[in-house]
């Protein structure tokens, strides 16, 4: 049975292309076919991410409005033949695309591969709603900031009333050592207002930037620490019980494990 | 207080039941009167209108929905068993339905609803009685209720209680930590600094909102039921 998964989030900026691309590509180093999916029309930049702008050809809206056929616009990545990108219309608004088309998108996905990841815009208008149409479970995405957790909250409220099942969590952009002088959200904060469970802990990584602009995503580089914590989260998706390490901003300090407090994975219940 | 207005929650919200008897513009003037007091109850509701077997003529209709309007009131729907009304109804484009008596008639036990989950930011819920939380009550998130408010959790949003206009409701919280609260037609903001770490309760005293930790509140209410 293959999955869908949306990533999505209130607030802009947060980190969704980002968690999709690698998520991505940690599935497919797990040998599983993998499709990621831009649903930010006409704010395309799932494909700069990966590096795949340049061989663009048609795009979602293509796809929907019958000008090629899915195969034709899905596009292999640089590194692993298994992931596919199907990217967003750049020319395009998200009036292009209804709830309905997505769904039927996201089944002919279906047929093809394991895992389809759709990368949501941010907020909470259609583009958001489409974006969750096909979608079997959701991954929220938010950073340890009160705006961006308040608008997680509002967002986890909307998906439960879609019924898309628990939404999961991940938090992105962790500064440890600003959580342990008191400056920013702890995971314990940010869980006590979502209520829900978490996936994963992404440290705050300068790395990602310069490699994000080079189009290669992190888990392409073993000493990258947001790298391994999205490997960590794709081993979860796929239903291991994998720990939750909290990469520590100094990669010389020892990591905290917060398996051993307690924070399990859901994968770890099935 | 009059009967020709009564407003109750039900499995699909809010019911609005006009007399079905009296003289129509005596029932406008208690519902004006009744919004009025309840104002901010009111305030975006949807709620449904059941006017038993009166027949609406169009301009009545009108005279309703323009009152409602006023004070911010949505009709979901008109419920009548006068086939007139259910024209009327559907010609000024609301959903009209035939009121299913044997479906209104067990009224929900007591006055009180109860939510078991955590109320998050952007999300309302608004009862006519009082209103029991199982759960968190989030920043960004309003519970409204005619009646008491408790939340078994944390509170962190906006809780109106005695909404429609009754000073005697409280609120208590596990942790009482709203952006604000309101009582009949009072406002108190949260307190800057941390809640007690205890639960509180908020009520009425004088012309003012006040907070006191429930074993406080426990022991000078003794006699309470
Ligand atoms: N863990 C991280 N450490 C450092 N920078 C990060 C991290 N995650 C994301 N970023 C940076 O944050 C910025 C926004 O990330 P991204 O584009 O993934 O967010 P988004 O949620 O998709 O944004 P939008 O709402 O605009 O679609 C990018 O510059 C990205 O490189
Ligand atoms: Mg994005």
């Amino acid at each position: 049975m293959s999955r869908v998964i949306t990533i999505t989030s209130g607030k802009g900026g947060v980190g969704k292309t980002t968690s999709t691309a690698n998520l991505g590509a940690a599935l497919a180093m797990q040998g599983l076919k993998v499709a990621v999916v831009d649903a930010d029309i006409g704010l395309r930049n799932l494909d700069v991410v990966m590096g795949l702008e340049n061989r663009i050809v048609y795009d979602l809206v293509d796809v929907v409005e019958g000008r090629c056929r899915l195969r034709q616009a899905l596009i292999k990545d640089k590194h692993f033949p298994d992931l596919c990108l199907l990217p967003a219309a750049q020319t395009r608004d998200k009036d292009a695309v209804t709830a309905d088309d997505m769904i039927a998108l996201t089944n002919q996905l279906r047929a093809e591969f394991d895992y389809v990841l759709i990368d949501s815009p941010a907020g909470i208008e259609a583009g958001f709603r489409n974006a969750i149409a096909g979608a079997d479970e959701v991954l929220i995405v938010t950073t340890p900031e009160v705006a961006a957790v308040r608008d997680a909250d509002r967002i986890i409220g909307l998906v439960e009333a879609f019924e898309k099942g628990h939404p999961r969590l991940i938090i992105n952009r962790l500064k440890p050592r600003m959580v342990s002088r008191g400056e920013m959200m702890s995971i314990d904060d940010v869980l006590q207002i979502l209520a829900i469970d978490l996936i994963g802990v992404v440290p705050d990584d300068e790395q990602i930037v310069t490699s994000t602009n080079r189009g290669e995503v992190a888990v392409l580089d073993r000493s990258s620490r947001a790298g391994r914590a999205f490997v960590e989260i794709a081993r979860r998706l796929a239903g291991e019980d994998v720990p939750i390490t909290v990469f520590d901003d100094n990669p010389g300090l020892l990591n905290r494990i917060f398996g051993a407090f307690g924070i399990r994975p859901r994968g770890s219940e099935r | 207080m009059t009967t020709l207005v009564a407003i109750k929650g039900g499995r699909e919200g809010l019911r609005l039941h006009l007399d079905e008897a009296a003289v129509w513009s005596d029932v406008l003037g208690a519902l004006r009167s009744q919004l009025n007091q309840g104002a901010q109850f009111f305030n975006g509701a949807r709620v449904i209108v059941d006017i038993g077997n009166r027949s609406l003529s169009e301009e009545q209709l009108a005279e309703l929905m323009a009152l409602m309007r006023e004070h911010h009131l949505e009709a979901a729907a008109l419920a009548s068993t006068s086939c007139e009304s259910r024209s009327a109804a559907r010609a000024a484009g609301v959903v009209a339905r035939p009121v299913t008596r044997s479906a209104a008639a067990p009224e929900a036990p007591g006055d009180a609803m109860f939510v078991w989950r955590t109320i998050r930011s952007g999300q309302v819920v608004r009862h006519h009685g009082h209103v029991t939380v199982v759960g968190d009550v989030n920043a960004g998130a309003e519970v409204v209720a005619g009646g008491n408010v408790v939340v078994w959790g944390r509170l962190r949003g906006t809780v109106h209680a005695g909404a429609l206009g009754d000073r005697t409701a409280i609120i208590c919280a596990i942790e009482l930590r709203p952006t604000q609260l309101r009582i009949a037609d009072l406002i108190a903001r949260a307190p800057d600094g941390a809640s007690g770490g205890h639960p509180e309760v908020a009520y009425v005293d004088g012309d003012q909102i006040a907070v006191e930790s429930w074993e406080r509140y426990r022991r000078s209410n003794r006699n309470d039921p």
